[in-house]
């Protein structure tokens, strides 16, 4: 794995912000390093997905700053958010049903439509990359399963080539083997420079493939470090991993796989 | 009555009521004295009844096109159904209209449920488009069924009997007590099953047959239910009129001002549509004045309506509700995982296991006894689905047998998830059968499914985003009697219960939230607790884990199995394959649309077919290797392999 030496490419700090019935992001603080992969874990309702759509500009913050490589971007609105390099793949529902995989992906590339060439070479790399792109090109999105919209709705956000992702849950309604290609292409994305903001309950995976992590409990971040730190913390595993003290930790691993 | 100046306990019972609903209250005192104070007004009398007819429409529109959310364009037609209605038989038998008014109710509700029969039985825009296509119809056929309407020369009622000095006053206080009916009228169906499954219907159509709502006749009941005020206001407006013609009868301006008066107070709230008709009736009543002809009004009403929908699309209640709310943040909740996983509440698991064991103890053994000749529960033949050229289900044969936790695994893909949409009913099949405890039901609607004891969770999760999560738990309908329909839908040992289930998934404390403003793995949860509430005797699960916080994911295991030791039949479509493991018997291993391996979970995690089938390449001819993305190491690292699991 590359060394971290890049500067600040994303800082929100005291960010408050919910949906009108109170806050749920109660002064959030957090960074991610240029260049690194940060996963996100937390109980239930913790606020992660909320901090992502405030990033994204879905939200708007009540208060607290964001900046993006040193311009603010809690005021913009998600397009000019998107043009800064942002993009962000949802939990669910984000696939135009009616249209084909291919025109769901050149979707993704709305903000660059004039530029053929560009978008014909992006759509290649990603096709190389994504497999089901090119095979089920042709099919309405809806008719996809739903492990496979969520390879097609990563697919999608990369066709910007965007300078920070962001992925929420991305291992959600995965197989195994889909769950392998999607970190797969978290780590080519890892090692082309590109950084990545995950929101993860899959924490071993998510931790696995992130350099630094950070755990939101209750609206706030209640810890931060490189992934190892944070997968180690012994209150960390307390809470989230599912081994309580006193509890058998992996009582329900397989013993052997074959 | 209360009054403000009765005793300490008094007063706070008086501060328990919801302040909307003494707002409501003062302002049905004021209108109720105003003719006492002032009763020589004869025109401000007028233009208050006239608001208290729109609002007593927009009361009943609310139903069909709040609540349940099929908006009705041609509402005005019961108005004239009810006019004509207590006219004619007026005429013929020379009763006085007042006494013949709940006619004109009859009449409407009848026509109502007879034109819903037809139209409602589809889901979409036909209904709008026919409502309007229905008054226009009404007005072609009192123009030219002379012998009864007398054309367009129209009718003329006798005069009322009392003196025209206060000549406003009776028709005053009669709108008002059909207003005050109709508003109550509204408030009892939102309180019941049956305004919840409208709500549900209007959420989400399918996910509200899923869990039991037969749709077609919950509309018809609503849209039978919104016109029964208007036509018997109808019967008294006629004897207001003293004159009826098919044209004024049955204008399409008044079927306007309904939605407008809706839309503009807030859509599927009580009070929104009251509020918003006294608006648009002053409004009415300034253009008359003010602005001219009949002609303008219909441009004014028009904009007015234009504009409702672009700058208050929410309506005025909710959006001053909604500022309120802002001025005046709540604490937001947070999920209690932690206290999910406190020994209290795993001691009770226990004890209710030993409950349910010491209770059917004697079956419990029976199913265990009997393990290899289980009774089939649910049984598949042949059963295939395509979508265009995929074959997403694929002949399938599968049988679960009673008692078991039976898991699908398999690639994405395979057809899971689109196996239960045809077993439940939310898709038709293209061929094959499917049998439920010996009876075929492939034929069956949704809802019929689910009172036979068929309940389902969903992959992405389809919660009623407006209800509260306690309404969205008690929400599924365990039948299809009328009954049921009409009980309380937050009742005392079933809200318990729910409040019951939302603990076991951590989420007691948001029971009174709205589901909406919840996160994924929140609603997941509560939808969990949903289906969980019906007990049906076989739960489809569909993949229960995904977004879940792992320090969950044994709660969850305990719950199913607690549910399944009291006879309850589990089938799971499951990513986290430990989880299968330990909780699942037998698996079924599904491919390309149908099942390749079946067996306990010893057999299934040792199966190289099934290693590969998962694991493997296989959905996907061509793309072995391809680009570069290689999978590492040509198997899955083991921290893969154990979704979420510490």
């Amino acid at each position: 794995m590359r060394a971290v030496t890049g500067a600040n490419l994303l800082t929100m700090s005291g960010v408050t912000a919910g949906y009108g019935g109170g806050d749920v992001l109660q002064g959030v603080d957090l960074t991610c390093v240029e260049g690194t992969v940060t996963c996100i874990v937390g109980p239930n309702g913790a606020g992660k997905s909320t901090v992502l759509r405030v990033l994204s500009g879905l939200l708007r913050p009540r208060s607290g700053t964001v900046t993006m490589a040193g311009a603010r971007t809690d005021r913009l609105p998600p397009d000019e958010i998107l043009r800064l390099g942002v993009a962000q793949v949802p939990q669910s529902h984000a696939l135009f049903p009616a249209m084909t995989v291919r025109e769901n992906v050149l979707m993704g590339g709305y903000l660059i439509r004039r530029q053929r060439a560009l978008l014909a070479e992006r759509l290649d790399m990603i096709g190389a990359r994504i497999p089901i792109v090119r095979e089920r090109a042709h099919d309405a999105a809806g008719n996809l399963s739903g492990g496979q919209r969520r390879m097609v709705e990563i697919a999608r956000c990369l066709m910007l080539d965007p300078k920070l992702i962001l992925l929420d849950e991305p291992s959600l309604g995965l197989d195994p083997r889909s769950l392998a290609a999607v970190a797969d292409v978290i780590r080519t994305l890892h090692e082309s420079d590109t950084t990545v903001l995950l929101v993860e309950q899959n924490v071993r995976l998510g931790l696995g493939l992130a350099t630094h992590g950070v755990v939101m409990e209750g609206g706030r971040v209640r810890l931060t470090g490189t992934a190892a730190e944070v997968g180690e913390h012994p209150e960390m595993a307390a809470l989230y991993l599912g081994g309580a003290p006193g509890q058998t930790p992996g009582r329900d691993r397989p013993s052997a796989r074959a | 009555m209360t009054s403000a100046t009765g005793t300490p306990n008094q007063l706070r019972l008086l501060s328990r009521i919801p302040a909307s609903h003494l707002a409501a209250g003062a302002a049905f005192l004021a209108l109720a004295l105003y003719p006492v104070v002032n009763p020589w007004n004869a025109y401000s009398q007028g233009v208050a009844l006239l608001a208290f007819l729109l609002a007593i429409q927009a009361s009943g529109w609310n139903i069909i096109s709040g609540y349940a959310g099929y908006t009705s364009l041609g509402q005005s037609m019961f108005l004239g159904l009810g006019s004509y209605t207590v006219a004619i038989v007026g005429l013929h038998t020379g009763v006085n209209p007042f006494w013949l008014a709940p006619l004109g109710g009859v009449t409407a509700v009848v026509v109502a449920v007879l034109v819903g029969s037809v139209v409602l039985r589809t889901r979409g825009h036909a209904f709008v488009i026919i409502t309007i296509a229905l008054l226009l119809a009404a007005q072609i056929i009192a123009t030219n069924f002379d012998a009864l309407t007398n054309g367009s020369d129209g009718i003329t009622l006798e005069l009322p009997f009392w003196s025209s000095d206060y000549q406003n006053i009776p028709f005053y206080y009669a709108f008002l007590l059909l207003l005050v009916l109709a508003v109550l009228f509204s408030a009892w169906i939102r309180r019941t099953k049956f305004g919840t499954g409208l709500i549900a219907i209007r959420e989400d159509e399918g996910k509200a047959a899923a869990i039991g709502v037969d749709t077609t006749r919950f509309k018809i009941a609503a849209y039978g239910a919104s016109t029964f005020f208007a036509g018997v206001a109808g019967g008294v407006y006629a004897y207001f009129l003293t004159f009826l013609n098919p044209v004024g009868a049955f204008a399409i301006l008044g079927s306007v001002m309904i939605v407008l008066s809706s839309l503009l107070g807030g859509r599927g709230t009580l009070y929104g549509p009251v509020v918003g008709a006294f608006i648009v009736q002053g409004l009415n009543e300034a253009a008359t004045v003010y602005g001219g002809g009949t002609g303008s009004r219909v441009l004014l009403m028009g904009l007015a309506l234009v504009a409702v929908v672009l700058f208050l699309p929410a309506g005025l209640l909710p959006t001053a509700q909604r500022l309120w709310r802002q001025r005046r943040p709540q604490t937001v909740e947070h999920t209690d995982q932690r206290g999910a996983l406190a020994t209290p509440s795993r001691a009770d698991v226990i004890e209710a296991r030993d409950r349910a064991e010491l209770g059917d103890g004697e079956d419990r053994a029976d199913v265990i006894a009997g393990d290899d000749v289980a009774v089939p529960l649910l049984e598949l033949r042949g059963l295939t689905k395509r979508f265009g050229g995929i074959l997403a289900v694929d002949n399938v044969d599968l049988t679960v047998r009673k008692g078991t936790i039976t898991a699908i695994i398999g690639p994405n893909g395979s057809g899971k998830t689109t196996l239960f949409n045809l077993v439940t009913g939310t898709m038709a099949a293209n061929a094959g059968e499917i049998r439920f405890a010996g009876r075929r039901i492939d034929g069956l609607p949704p809802w019929k499914r689910g009172h036979l004891g068929l309940g389902r969770t969903f992959q992405v999760t389809r919660l009623f985003r407006e209800m509260s999560v306690l309404e969205n738990v008690v929400a599924p309908l365990p039948d299809g009697r009328w009954r049921t329909m009409l009980a309380d839908a937050v009742s005392g040992a079933e809200a318990d219960r729910a409040r019951e289930l939302l603990d076991v998934v951590g989420m007691g404390r948001f029971a009174a939230q709205r589901a909406g403003s919840l996160s994924y793995g929140q609603q997941k949860l509560v939808e969990l607790a949903q289906v969980l509430m019906l007990e049906p005797e076989l739960m489809l699960l569909d993949e229960p884990a995904g977004g879940v916080n792992p320090s969950l994911l044994d709660r969850l295991k305990d719950v199913i199995r607690e549910v399944n030791a009291r006879g309850i039949t589990f089938l799971v479509v499951e990513h986290n394959i430990p989880m299968v493991l330990d909780l699942c018997d037998p698996i079924v291993v599904f491919s390309r649309g149908r099942p390749i391996a079946e067996g306990p979970p010893a057999q299934i995690r040792s199966d190289p077919i099934v290693l590969d089938a998962y694991l493997g390449d296989d959905w996907r001819p061509t793309s072995s290797g391809s680009g570069g993305g290689p999978v590492p190491g040509g198997s899955v690292p083991d921290h893969e392999l154990s979704t979420g699991r510490g």
